[in-house]
């Protein structure tokens, strides 16, 4: 490199420093574009409005304290949509004693979710 | 011909070359950012049609039947259409939005098989990006769409496919 005028070094290094500082802000808005994506699809995966229907429905059931009767024919229906429709595992079951006891089973393959609803004493 | 300074024309090229291809990479990687934004748009739309079931599932009043199982139960898929469609769409300056659905209705036979009824279907879904949403209802002694069978005293589901035209 003999003749090459050596001057400048400064000037060379700032603009390596440049460049990599705007290389890594690089990596940052890249990264950025994904944030949304990840948060959205963890939102549609979980099955936050299938738990809340399915208790909303079992507790329309508990005016009439849990009657297995009427609690075993929606479970026939509502066992088998779930299991054919949303690919599914769903149970419940009265287990009353002395207090009024429901357990709540959920399983999609992915979220499971289990209750023990109990109320009076 | 003077020969001097080649190294700099070298440079002068290798610069160029590096230039023009991260204005490729920046150009090639903005194009990937927009279906990423999909999952936003369906995750909106996930939610917005499955509250507006909620809100016609809930009951007006006390021990009144709700507005979903009352359409149901009495066939009258135009004043759901009208519901669902004022629910889902409705913009906040009075015009509406493109929304568009099809609603089907899963219920179980006395033999276990699981048969579809289509309760409302007015417009051709073309795969555009739609997202389904559903809700439980239960119905008593009525005879749904154009199904011969008789549902007495059963849970069915309420499936909603709505997407953006």
């Amino acid at each position: 490199m003999a003749g090459l005028n050596d001057t400048g070094q400064w000037i060379v290094i700032m603009g390596f420093i440049v460049s990599i500082a705007i290389f890594l802000l690089a990596l940052v808005v890249a990264e950025s574009a994904i944030v949304g994506k990840t948060t959205s699809e963890s939102v549609l995966e979980f099955p936050k409005t299938d738990i809340q229907d399915l208790r909303s429905e079992l507790m329309d059931l508990k005016w009439e304290k849990f009657e297995s009767s009427k609690i075993k024919r929606y479970r026939d229906d509502i066992v088998n949509l779930s299991l054919d429709r949303k690919n599914t595992v769903v149970w419940y079951e009265n287990q009353t004693v002395d207090k009024l006891v429901l357990y709540i089973h959920y399983n999609n393959g992915i979220t499971q979710y289990n209750e023990v609803y109990s109320e009076g004493d | 011909m003077n020969d001097s300074g080649q190294l700099y024309t070298i440079e002068g090229v290798a610069a160029a070359i590096m230039m023009v291809i991260t204005a490729y990479m920046v150009i090639s990687s903005a194009s990937i950012f927009t279906p990423q934004e999909k999952h936003v748009a369906q995750m909106q739309l996930e939610q917005l049609g499955h509250d507006a079931l909620v809100v016609m599932d809930t009951p007006g009043e006390n021990g009144v039947q709700s507005n979903l199982s009352k359409f149901i139960a009495s066939d009258e898929e135009e004043d759901f259409n009208q519901t669902y469609y004022k629910l889902v769409n409705q913009r906040t300056d009075g015009t509406f939005d493109t929304l568009k659905y099809n609603v089907t209705i899963y219920y179980q036979t006395d033999t276990g098989d699981i048969e579809p009824i289509d309760f409302f279907k007015k417009w051709d879904y073309h795969r555009e990006n739609a997202v389904k949403v559903t809700q439980w209802s239960y119905i008593t002694d009525i005879q749904v769409g154009e199904s011969t069978e008789v549902l007495n005293d059963k849970v069915v589901l309420v499936e909603v496919l709505l997407w953006r035209d």
